[in-house]
Order: C-alpha cells, then structure tokens, then sequence
C-alpha cells in the first residue's frame, strides 16, 4: 500500500491546522435520502439514528413503514436496528452518553432504548407538556431539555429515576434558537439554557431568566462551546459571533456573507465553528479564519467534543484540529525532535548514516521526541502512519540508556484495540481522545451493544478488563432467540459460562423471564450465587417460598421483610402464617413489624400458633393503652379468659396477676370514689397504693387492702415505715415501737427515723436492736448523739477501745460520765 | 500500612459522604434527623460544617416541626426503620399541603431498603423526592473504638430475634476487609457470632462473585488475607449476660450507669457540674429546646479531654486520690509564676496559661462528677446491691440474698437496679428455682404495677431470668463438657479464674479489676485467644514460664481451651479465611512480618465501659505486638439491658 500523505486532508485555518480525515466511504445507499432526514448521532463515535424529517414532502413510492421507524445505523453505514415509531410527532432525537437513544413526542412522552436493540422504559414530561406541545429536545450526556410551545422549559437530569422538573418561567417571544449549557460546566451545578428571544439571549436556570442585554439579534443559531467557555451565535444579518460565556467580551466575528440561515452550527473542538448548509461547510476558526469545503450531496454534521463528524451518503469524515504534537511532527519544514526522529528511521531504511547523524543532533530532546511520536501515533487514523510513528519512537528509546517503555506499550495496545472496532463491519470510528472519555468498558458495552461478543471478548482479555458483562448479555441474548428446549438452552449457557467469574444468572434468568420461559429463568436462577439478587425475579415469578427462603438465607432483613409485605398482601392469613410458622426468622420479623402497626394480626398469628401467654399479652399491653378505665378492665378480662384453660403453673400465675390486675383497679377505683374527689390511685401499683394510703392517714384501708391482696408482712411493714416517716407521724412510730416483734427488725426503723433527722425517736428503737452486736449499737447510739448511753453499751460489753473511742467524741458532763466508765473497766494496777 | 487508623477513616469518610449529600440539596435547606441518628452525626460533624453547607435549622424527626421556612427539606433517617420512614412520609405530605413548594430529599442511612421504598410507593410521594442513601457504619467514639451506634441492637437481637444489625455489622465489616483485606481468622463464640461469621463468608463470596462484574470500585479487587491484621474475635453477647448486669466499677463505666453516656456525652444536672461555660452557652441559646432544659449540662467524654483520659478506665476506688494528684499538681505548676524571674520564663508560662485553665475547668468537673458518684455509692442501697451482686458473681448460694433483695423492692429502690439483681442469679445459676422466681414476679408486680408482666416475659424471652430447669446438674462446677444452651458459670469461674479477691485496684495486675474481683467472662474468652500462657497460668498457679510463653503463643484460634469454652453458650468457631497461597506469601515478604498486628474484637449486642476497660488493659500489654480495636453494635449497660424489656407503658390515666 502506497503511503498517503500525511498532509493530503489538512486545513490552515487561521494559525492552526485542521485535518478532514475519511473515515468510511460509501456509507448509505444512495436511495437513503438523506437531505430528508433528521440524523441525531451518538457521542463518541456512537450509532446514528435516522428519523424522516416530516417537513420534507414524501415521495410517492415511499411506504408508511419507511416514514414512520427511526433507523440507527453504525458509522459505515450498516443497519443496526429498526424501531418502529407509533406515538405522536417526534420532536427530539437525541443521544446520552451510554448510547441509548431518547425520542420525546410531541406529547411530553420520552423513550429510552438502550442497548441499540429496541427495549425502552418510557415516563412523561409532565409539566403542561401534554397541554402546550414540546416544539424542540436539547440533550447533553446524562439529561435533556424540552422546550414547549408556550416557551416553558422541562429538564430531566437523569434517566434512571427521572424527575421532569420546570426551569424558571421564560419571558414571553419568539425563540428563535436555544442552546442548553450541561451541569458540569455551570456555576450552579445544574443544566442552564441559553434563549434567544427577539434581540436579546436569556439564561435560564431553574430560579431565574436572566437578561443578557444583547441588541443584535433575532439570532438563528446560538451553540455553546465543548468546554462551557465560548457562546457561537448566528445573527439574522448572516454572521457569526464567538463571545465568552457571561456575554462581556466579543471573541472574534465572521461574516458569511449568506444570506441563508445555515441548518446546522457546531463547535469543531473548543476553536472553531463549523457552518452548515445543504452542501457547503465553513470551519471558522479564531479571529474569523475560515475555511470552506463543498460536497455534492446534503452533509450532516455530527459534533464531538474533539471535532465533528460529517456525514454524506458517500463518507463519513472527521474534522478535528490537528493536536500540537502532530502538527510539531508532520508540519511543513518542521525541525521538531520528533519530526527528525520520524526522519531519521527512513534514513535508517535506506541504512544512511544520517539516521545516527539525526539522532545525535536531537540528543538532547531524544526524550521527548520519543513521547511525541508515541502521542502522535495515537492521534493518528491511518494505520501506515501509526507504523512508522511507533517504529521512530521504538527507534528512538534503543538509543536511549533508560526509558520507561509503559507508555509505548499502552499506546500499542491501545491502537491495536482502535483498529479493531474502527473496522468499517463494526464501524465505531473512535479518535483517541474519544476512547480515552469512553474508557475500554464502555467501548466494550458499545461492542455488545452491537452484539459483537467474540470482538468484545477478544478486547477484553487484551485488555484485561473482566468478561462477565459480556458472557451475561451473550447468554441473555442466546435466551430471547434460541427456540431450543429449555433444558438443552440451559445446558449449553451453564457450559459456556462454567468457571466465568462473575457471572449474574439473575441478569440472564430475568430476560428468560421476560421471554416468558419461567421454567428456564427458575433453572438458571440456581447458578446464582447470590440469593438476594434472586430475590425480586422470584417474587415476580411468584414462587414465594422460595424467595423467601433465599431471602432468609442472604441474611438482610429488609430482603426478608420485603417478600414478607409481599406476601403478607398477597396470601390468605391462613397460608400467610403456614408459610412463616416454619421459619424463626420470619415470624420474628413478622411480630416485630405487627407490633408497631398491626395489633391485629399479631393476635391472630398468636392464635393460630397456640401462643395464648403472648396472646393475652397483646391484650395486657392494649389495655395499658386503653384511657377508659371500663376497656381497660375489658380487656385485662379478655387477656385473663385467654389464659384459663391451661394447668401449666407459670400460665396459671401469669393468669392470677392479670385477674389480680383488674382486681386491683377496682379496688382503686372504689378507693378514689371515697376517698379524693380527683383519681389519685388509679394506676398505681398496689404498694404505692398502701404507700398512698398510709400518708394520707387511712391505715385501716391499707390493712385491708393488705388483707385483700395477700401482701406478705415485711413488705407491709416496710411501706407502713416508710410512709409514718415521710407523713413525719412520729406519735404512731412510736406506737408501733411499742409491739414486741417486727417482721423486718427494728433496725430499719432506726435508720429511716435517724435519716429523717428524729435522733430521739430513733434513739428509742437502738435498744430494740438485740441482735446486732454491740459495737454496732454503740455507733447507733453515737449517731444519736446520745454518747451517755453509747458509753454505757460499751461498758456492758466490755469494750474498752471503744469507750476510749467515745471519749474523744465526747465534751461537757458526758466526758465525765465516760472517763468514770474507763476508769471502772480499767483494770487496776 | 493502613496510613491512617481505622478511626480517622471512618470519621473522614462519614464525614465527606454526609457534606457531599447535603451539598447535593442546592442552597439553604433546613435538616430533619431522627434523634437515633442525631448524636452520632455529632460524633463526625459539627453544627458549623453543616452551616457551611446550607443547613438552616436542625430538627428532629419525632417533634414533627419540620416549618416552611426553606424550600430544600432534607431528611436524614435510618433506611432499615420503616416507621420512620412512615413518619417522613407524612411530614412530606403535610409540608405539601401548605402553599409553599418544597423540594425533598431523603437521606437513607446506611442503605435504600426495599421496604422504604414501599413504604414511599404506597404513600405515593416516591417521584416527589430525592433519595439517597448516606453509608454510615462504624462510627468512631475512640480511637479504639468503632461503634454501629445502634441503639436497638439489644432488644433486635435478643427480644425481638430480629438478625437486622447482624446484616449491618457484616456489611461494616465488610468494609474494614476492603480497606485492610481479609481477616486471616475469624474466631467467635455465640450463635449470633456465627451467623455474622457466616454472613462474612457469604458476603466474600458474593464479592469474589461480583468482584470482575464491574459493580464494585476496582480496589475491592483481588482482595487478600490482610498481612496487617491478625485476626478477627467476634463474642456474642448472650454468651455473657452476666458480666453486664453488674454495675460496673470503673470511673466511665459508673458514670455511664447513673448519668448515661450516649455518643460520648452525658447530660449531667448543673447542680453538680455547673453552668455552661461561656462558649457552649452561645451555642445553646440557638435551640431553644435545649435552654429550656436547662438543668442538664452536656459534658463531652472522650479522649480529648486528657484528664478524662487519664480516669476513665481506672476503678472509682482510686479516682479520688487520682484527682488530689492532679489537683496538686496543677497547683504546683500554677505556682511556677512566681518563681518566674526572666520574662522569657514568664512568656513560657503565660503560652501555658490556656492549657492551665482548660485542665481546671476539667478538673472542676471530674470533681464534682466524682463527689456526686461518690455520695451514690455511699448509699446503704448501692452497698447493699452491690453485695448481692458480689456474691452472686463469686457463687455462692444465692437465696441468702433474697431476702436483701426483698428489701430492696420494699423499699421502692429503682425497677432497673431489682431486675438485673434477678436477672444476674438467673445467668449465673442458671435459673431460679421456679419457687422463687413466682414469689419474685408477684413482689415485683405488686411494688411497681402490674404491667410488669410483660416485662418480665420479656426477659424470659431474652433468657435472662428463666426458671431453672431439670438439669441441675449444670450448676455443678465440674462438669463441664456439655456444649451448653446456657452459660455455666459454675464451671468456667473455676476454669478461667473468673473471680480473683485479691486483685489490686490501685495497680492492677488483671482485668478483674475492672469489677473489683470479677473478670467479664467475654473479656476472657478474649484472652483465651490471645493470652493463652496468661490464663494457663492463672489456673495453674505460678508465673508463666518462658518455655510455656513460647509453645502457647503460636497455637491459633481457641487451641488449648475448646474444652472449657464449649461450657459458655452457643457454638464456637474458628475459621481461616484463605487467599492465593502464592500472592499471601509475597505480600509477606514485601511487608514483613514484625509490624503491629490489629486485632479486631467485635462485641456484638452490646459492649460495657468496663469490658473497654479490660481490653485496654489487655491492649496495654499486647502492645507494641498487637493493636486491639475495639468494634461493636453499641454501649450498654444492663440499665440499657432491662430497658429493652422493661414495659413503658402503666395503668394510670393518660393525662
């Protein structure tokens, strides 16, 4: 093959070159018309759809089908798909990043097909959408913008959960062109859309529409720069104006001297505008430099952010700026390092001692020459030229004592995988810099897209990136279009998938599913490792048991509470609490969620499962809930008749207390109807109740009620102690002081009385204490401050120590008293 | 390795996620929290940084006073309640009804649930908002310490038998293997403890699976045995109720049990620790709710207070006297001023002058806390509870306490303080006998209503006081060999020398300082793992010889003990988590195998401040060999315990 010209398809526009490079040729038939169609492609070298342009009149011979199907085509021209059109008028076509194609009717609704293979979800515009007609769609990578015929704009931000949202109300006018400006580029982090109306341009973004005060217009065409930083606009007087993007300063401005409005303005990169009419292009680059290229038929133009693509019925070309390193190598008269290195290999060729002449004259700069033909391999198109780039770099870096060859190798493989898919049969013309934003995964998705599997494979093993995705949707496909049976199809994808990492069966499952083959989907859901990805395919496919028990086996509770709404909503009772009865896991959530929310259901579950102790509690803890004291005793009468049947003794006494629950209330009741005009025992417990009783003075009903509900005697005591003490009813302890026995000692009386701050009447109770051991008792009678008696304890025990203790502690008469008592117990010398 | 600690991380990366959400709600936005998630928000983000990315106004969740005085609402609430969603779902629809528009987004926490989005479907406002979900596991109170934070796991886990924080925990495991790698070993003990394990291994798999789908970032890939970490311990807490029951000794964990510690702070009464210093006084007259309060001051407990630091792990017998140190030596240095003669020796004491007033103010505090814990414990009925609780957990016949117990509900002491005392002779008896715990239901009843049925099957339920049943035998210190559905800590007291009398408070020299005399069973089931030679020793008398050191250290895993740790509950394990032989032995290699080893110790349902404390002390040994970090679903106590059971509700009229 005879080596092109490197320089053949460059442009000087301005300081800068351009290159048009062919990409393909003979792209459509020549029966595909295309001056009648709208085209909408891709990004990144993505598929282009086709859609009749219904302004255009239609010929005689053209069938409905033909005016009424997009078409989406690859690059070269090859038919992907058809997808028949049925709904309203087309007012948008447009492309996201992940090449799935949106197409917004006339009435607001949006399709998203993905995967190039006519599957869509579909959601409405909403917003008055329906009522006013959208007029135009704009798109950017992850979103779009409508606009409708009362110039109101709607903005989705993304397809998986789109949120059709209004823009700030536009003002009233004729727009007569409108770009949209992406999020990524915005001051505010959300789409902004520029809205030429009359003679002026308005940003609009959600809060506001603001006036950018401009006088020059109606402008036919306004187009907002790759980078966000420049705003084209087309004026009615045929020129263009390139400005920054706050509308202060005026960039540069061309005239084209048309008096035609051009059908399409693109930004060629970020330094140029590319002008099309039917068959002429302007590339206007900086400072007005133009260049001009005439075609035989309609072009339509394809913007990138790198460049445009420009597609005829003949060619599919890409015009793009030529980058620096490139220019630096091919550049006439260029005496870049690298443009010698590129030499000197051809010297090498002819074995001229110039080659080691040239490289020794670019010594210094070896390096970076060597990186440059690298670079410049990659930007180049033509495979002849990439050769000889990587042979000079290769050239280059042998002379070199150390170079890190990654970058080489990279570049290599890289452009070994671009040749690949540029392949005119795949047809996905991607420059570098468009596989660099791709990234390899999403170039493989394109390849699947197209069901290029083995190509996809092959990429992916080369570039080691993993394979399932493209194994998952090979055997998805291999579902929807083998007729086989279902045992020999599942056989055939588990063979070829054996040992694949990664492998989602629920994915392949889920479209068997979809294909109405719930036999398959089940058999291939088996291979799934992962039992909560199971989980919704099994619950669609209705085999509720099993979801569950895989549910249950993933361990996420909300998996498991997931199915359990489900089929608590779906199942009779009876089956509903049959299915969960055998697993723990389940009925425990089940209880825990109806005791927040469905009281209801928990008796019956409680009630089919012979559980009447929980039964009853139910009850117990709804009568707690209960205001009227009447329902409250009902259902505390309920919750006792639960219970009665069973001889089981702890079932028996949990019955008593509840009876003795109500029991209790009665008796409260009575005593409020007696005793306070306000309910003041109601709901106490029974010894806050004798408690009560006793400080409001009523000991004889607190003795009864003792009586009444068994209340054992220390207990008694204790409240009657506590209660004397805090009504500080020292007359009636004192009483009591006077019996002989105490069920809880005499001790507590001292304390709770000392506590109180009465040493006397505590005082009284110290000698009561017999069983305690005098030492003890000293310091009660100490605490007392009574040290007389203290001392005299001490001296009936004997306890010398101690009364030397007391003396210290001891002033006045007592001092006295004491040292007479050391002196007595004092053996004489 | 790991260029920042566990702690850090999470803290960072709660953090950032938090701020990049609620930047996602464009401009000024009032927050609506739900109060769980309310304090442990505050342990990553301060008001101010959520000032700076918008936020209005705070509310909670359960006021229900979310106002209109925004038009960017956003809610914060944990994904996995579906109550609360249930609640965001009306406030919603209520803010809808008014004439403002609004825009809402929900912020799920740590996931979107299924349920959730039913829970939005059915009340039909699912395409109004904007849901996200803010990952939040582990939530560092210390350095050492990674905690879920969740309050409920107790109660979900034991009452409610509901696995959810088990999920969660593995997921928050999960992500401590994606940053580290692999745990080489996960030991554990407890039923629940497997199940966590289990769902490890599973998650594991279903990453090796996912792992080339693309689904995961890239650095999850290929994961391998950690070569840093050495491995992971995972106690079920239903292995050791008991230890919890016991009121616990040291500073923190005192504190904890009469003022409440909850996401490193307390709210203690003014009339202790005094008013508001000036600059927290500012903040607080922004929510009104809180001046109202008043009488509560919230005292922030964590390391950075370095006195706090100093006290908190020791036991409260010796914290007076480590105040006095203190005191004096703040005083001492104070007085350094005058000895000052250069004004360069006077420049250097002014630049201390902060540090100076900082370490008084704190000091002032801890004194005053201190005093106030002091009168409490004091008390003839802490004495007298905690002399039940001591012999109960030395074994000794346990119906001589009943009658101290009796007098306890007699005399009206707190429902809380009564149960655990029950519940503690049930875990270590193994029951009571159903005689007693009749006579006991009915005392309780009757002294503190009889809605109290309820909790007490509620503690049945949990298996915390359960009458005893035919197998008495259990209690017999000796035999041991039955793999138990109970706890025996009949035998294991004997075995692992739970009960040390002589231990020293003042320079302890084993964990069982912590309870003055009573090692935390799970403490050491921990050591069983990792201080082999330490517990032979203990049992059979003597110090560790060199030769035993070397020969016990190395076995793995429960080796050496399977025998005595089958008498605690639930299954025991010890798994080995292998990678690629060959890419283990280089990482090897490249790394060495000299460096600090973490070990993760996992409590799940719950750790006390006292088993904190004897992991540190077990750290502070292991050190530099081993680095302990501490994780688990949350603090407890056995307040916190009995408060899962306790029935709230009573039979007087609502007012």
């Amino acid at each position: 093959m005879a080596p092109s010209n490197p320089l053949s398809n460059w442009e000087k526009v301005g300081d800068s070159f351009y290159r048009k490079i062919p990409v393909y040729d003979a792209v459509f038939d020549e029966d595909v018309e295309l001056e009648n169609y709208i085209v909408a492609g891709a990004p990144h070298g993505g598929a282009i759809a086709l859609y009749r342009d219904e302004n255009k009149p239609f010929r005689l011979r053209d069938t409905q089908a033909s005016r009424s199907g997009i078409n989406i085509y690859s690059c070269s021209g090859k038919l992907i798909n058809r997808i028949n059109w049925d709904q309203a008028t087309i007012r948008g076509l447009g492309w996201s990043d992940k090449e799935e194609l949106l197409v917004v009717a006339e009435d607001g609704t949006v399709r998203r097909y993905f995967g190039l293979d006519g599957e869509f979800t579909s959601f409405s515009l909403g917003n008055g959408a329906e009522e006013y007609g959208v007029r135009a769609c704009q798109f950017w990578a992850s979103g779009l913008v409508a606009l409708l015929s009362n110039n109101q704009l709607v903005a989705v931000s993304k397809y998986d959960e789109p949120r059709p949202r209004q823009l700030a109300p536009c003002p009233e006018g004729e727009v007569s062109s409108w770009a949209l400006s992406p999020p990524a580029h915005t001051l505010s982090r959300s789409v902004e859309v520029l809205l030429a109306v009359d003679k002026t341009v308005y940003l609009v973004d959600s809060t506001e529409a603001e006036d950018k005060i401009l006088q020059d217009g109606p402008f036919k065409h306004i187009s907002v720069s790759p980078s966000g930083r420049f705003v084209a606009l087309f004026t009615g007087e045929g020129k263009l104006w390139v400005v920054s993007n706050d509308f202060q300063s005026k960039l540069s401005e061309y005239d084209s001297k048309s008096r035609v409005v051009p059908s399409s303005m693109n930004w060629c990169g970020d330094d140029a505008v590319v002008l099309a009419w039917e068959d002429e292009i302007h590339l206007v680059g900086p400072n007005g430099a133009a260049s001009k290229f005439y075609y035989d038929a309609r072009v339509h133009v394809i913007p990138e952010f790198d460049g445009v693509r420009l597609i005829t019925n003949d060619t599919c070309e890409f015009l793009h700026k030529a980058n620096e390193v490139t220019e630096g190598i091919f550049r006439p008269g260029s005496s870049a390092p690298a443009s010698v290195l590129l030499d000197s290999v051809e010297q090498l060729e002819k074995m001229s001692p110039k080659a080691n002449e040239n490289i020794q004259r670019i010594r210094s700069g070896l390096p970076a020459a060597v990186d440059a033909c690298i670079k410049a391999a990659g930007h180049e198109f033509d495979v002849y030229w990439q050769k000889r780039l990587l042979k000079a770099a290769s050239f280059g870096k042998s002379v070199l004592d150390l170079y890190n060859s990654d970058e080489f190798v990279e570049m290599t493989e890289k452009l070994r995988v671009l040749t690949a898919v540029r392949d005119y049969q795949v047809g996905l013309p991607v420059s570098y810099e468009q596989y660099l934003r791709l990234t390899p995964e999403g170039l493989i998705e394109r390849l699947i897209n197209r069901h290029e599997y083995l190509l996809a494979i092959r990429v992916s093993e080369y570039l080691q990136i993993p394979a399932d995705r493209i194994y998952v949707h090979w055997a998805s496909q291999k579902v929807r279009v083998s007729t086989g049976d279902d045992e020999a199809v599942c056989k055939l994808i588990v063979q070829r998938l054996e040992g694949k990492p990664g492998i989602s069966f629920e994915t392949i499952a889920q479209a068997a599913y979809d294909e109405g083959r719930s036999h398959l989907a089940t058999q291939l859901l088996n291979y799934e490792p992962r039992a909560g990805k199971q989980v919704p395919l099994l619950l669609s496919m209705e085999e509720d048991e099993v979801a569950l028990d895989k549910a249950i086996e993933s361990g996420d509770d909300d998996l498991v509470n997931y199915v359990l709404l489900h089929l608590k909503s779906k199942l009779p009772l009876a089956s509903f609490f049959r299915m969960i009865n055998s697993r723990p896991v389940a009925s425990a959530l089940v209880e825990t969620a109806a005791r927040g929310e469905d009281i209801e259901l928990l008796k019956d579950l409680f009630y089919q499962d012979d559980r009447p102790i929980e039964g009853s509690n139910v009850l117990l803890s709804e009568a707690l809930r209960e205001t009227d004291l009447e329902r409250k005793t009902e259902k505390l009468h309920l919750a006792t008749r639960l219970l009665s049947d069973s001889k089981d003794p702890t079932v028996v006494l949990h019955q008593k207390l509840v009876s003795e629950a109500s029991q209790l209330l009665k008796a409260q009741e009575a005593l409020d109807k007696d005793l306070a005009d306000r309910a003041e025992f109601v709901g106490l417990s029974l010894n806050d109740t004798i408690y009560r009783l006793f400080r409001a003075g009523y000991g004889k009903r607190a003795h009864k009620m003792q009586a009444e509900f068994k209340m054992p005697e220390k207990t008694f005591w204790w409240l009657r102690l506590r209660a004397l003490v805090a009504k500080r009813d020292w007359g009636e302890l004192e009483e009591i002081g006077k019996g002989k026995k105490s069920p809880i000692g005499w001790e507590p009386f001292y304390n709770e009385v000392l506590g109180a701050g009465n040493t006397k009447l505590a005082s009284l109770f110290v000698p009561k204490c017999t069983n305690l051991q005098p030492a003890e008792r000293i310091e009660m009678w100490v605490k007392c401050g009574m040290i007389v008696k203290a001392g005299e304890e001490a001296q009936k025990a004997k306890d010398l120590n101690a009364l030397e203790h007391i003396r210290t502690k001891a002033s006045g008469p007592a001092a006295t008293e004491i040292e007479r008592m050391i002196n007595q117990l004092r053996p004489r010398k | 390795m790991a260029p920042q600690g566990d702690a850090d991380h999470c803290r960072d990366k709660a953090r950032r996620d938090l701020l990049a959400l609620l930047e996602g709600a464009r401009g000024k936005k009032n927050l609506v929290i739900s109060q769980e998630l309310a304090g442990p928000v505050g342990l990553f983000a301060k008001f101010s940084e959520l000032q700076q990315y918008g936020v209005d106004r705070v509310f909670l969740l359960e006021n229900a006073n979310i106002d209109s005085s925004q038009r960017n609402v956003v809610f914060l609430v944990r994904g996995e309640k579906a109550h609360h969603v249930r609640t965001v779902a009306e406030q919603i629809k209520r803010l809808q009804n008014n004439d403002t528009e609004h825009e809402f987004s929900i912020l799920l926490s740590p996931r979107r649930t299924l349920v959730s989005n039913t829970v939005l479907e059915e009340a039909g406002i699912i395409g109004d908002v904007n849901i996200a979900e803010f990952p939040l596991y582990f939530l560092p109170l210390e350095q050492d310490i990674l905690s879920l934070e969740l309050d409920d796991s107790f109660g979900d886990l034991y009452l409610n038998k509901d696995p959810g924080c088990i999920f969660h925990a593995a997921k928050a495991l999960m992500g401590t293997q994606q940053r580290h790698g692999y745990f080489p070993r996960i030991v554990g003990k407890g039923d629940n403890a497997r199940r966590l394990a289990d769902l490890l291994l599973r998650m594991r798999k279903e990453l090796d699976a996912e792992e080339s789908s693309g689904l995961v970032n890239p650095s999850a890939r290929g994961l391998l045995p950690s070569a840093d970490t050495e491995n992971l311990i995972i106690i079920d807490r239903d292995v050791d109720f008991g230890t919890p029951l016991l009121t616990q000794l040291t500073y923190e964990g005192l504190i904890d049990e009469y003022v409440g510690i909850k996401n490193n702070q307390a709210d203690v009464d003014t009339s202790v620790v005094g008013q508001n210093s000036v600059s927290q006084s500012q903040e607080s007259s922004k929510t009104p709710q809180q001046a109202k309060q008043g009488l509560k001051r919230k005292i922030q407990l964590d390391a950075s207070d370095q006195l706090f630091n100093q006290l908190r792990d020791a036991n409260f017998a010796i914290v007076g006297d480590l105040l006095n140190r203190v005191a004096r030596r703040l005083e001492n240095e104070y007085e350094t001023r005058h000895a000052a003669k250069s004004t360069n020796e006077l420049r250097e004491f002014v630049n201390k002058l902060p540090t100076y007033q900082l370490e008084h103010q704190s000091l002032r505090v801890h004194t005053n806390l201190a005093e106030e814990i002091m009168r409490l414990t004091r008390s003839e009925t802490f004495r007298k509870i905690l002399e039940v609780q001591q012999s109960s957990a030395a074994g000794i016949d346990p119906t001589y306490q009943h009658e101290s117990i009796e007098e306890l509900i007699a005399r009206n002491a707190p429902l809380k303080n009564i149960l655990r005392l029950l519940c503690l002779e049930s875990c270590m008896h193994g029951g009571l006998r159903s005689r007693d715990l009749e006579y006991f239901k009915r005392q309780v009843v009757q002294a503190y209503g009889h809605q109290h049925l309820l909790t007490f099957w509620a503690l049945e339920k949990m298996e915390l006081l359960q009458p005893r049943s035919s197998a008495t035998a259990m209690l017999l210190p000796t035999s041991g060999a039955q793999a138990g559905t109970k706890t025996n800590y009949g035998y294991l007291r004997k075995n692992l020398r739970l009960v040390i009398e002589e231990v020293s408070e003042k320079d302890p020299n084993d964990i069982s300082y912590v309870y003055s005399g009573f090692a935390p069973l799970s403490v050491r089931l921990v050591q069983c793992v990792l201080q082999k030679p330490y517990i032979v020793s203990l049992i059979k008398g003597g110090t560790p010889s060199a030769a035993a050191n070397n020969a016990n250290t190395a076995s793995p895993g429960w080796l050496g003990f399977e025998d005595v740790v089958k008498s605690a509950r639930g299954t025991t394990f010890s798994i080995v988590q292998k990678g690629d032989d060959k890419a283990v032995r280089a990482r090897q290699t490249i790394s060495g195998n000299n460096g600090t080893k973490n070990v993760y110790v996992f409590f799940l349902g719950g750790i006390t401040f006292t088993e904190i404390a004897a992991l540190r002390f077990i750290a502070a040994q292991e050190a530099p060999r081993r680095r302990i970090i501490i994780c688990t679903t949350g603090v407890i106590s056995g307040d916190r315990m009995m408060d899962a059971a306790i029935e709230k509700g009573s039979f007087a009229k609502a007012e």
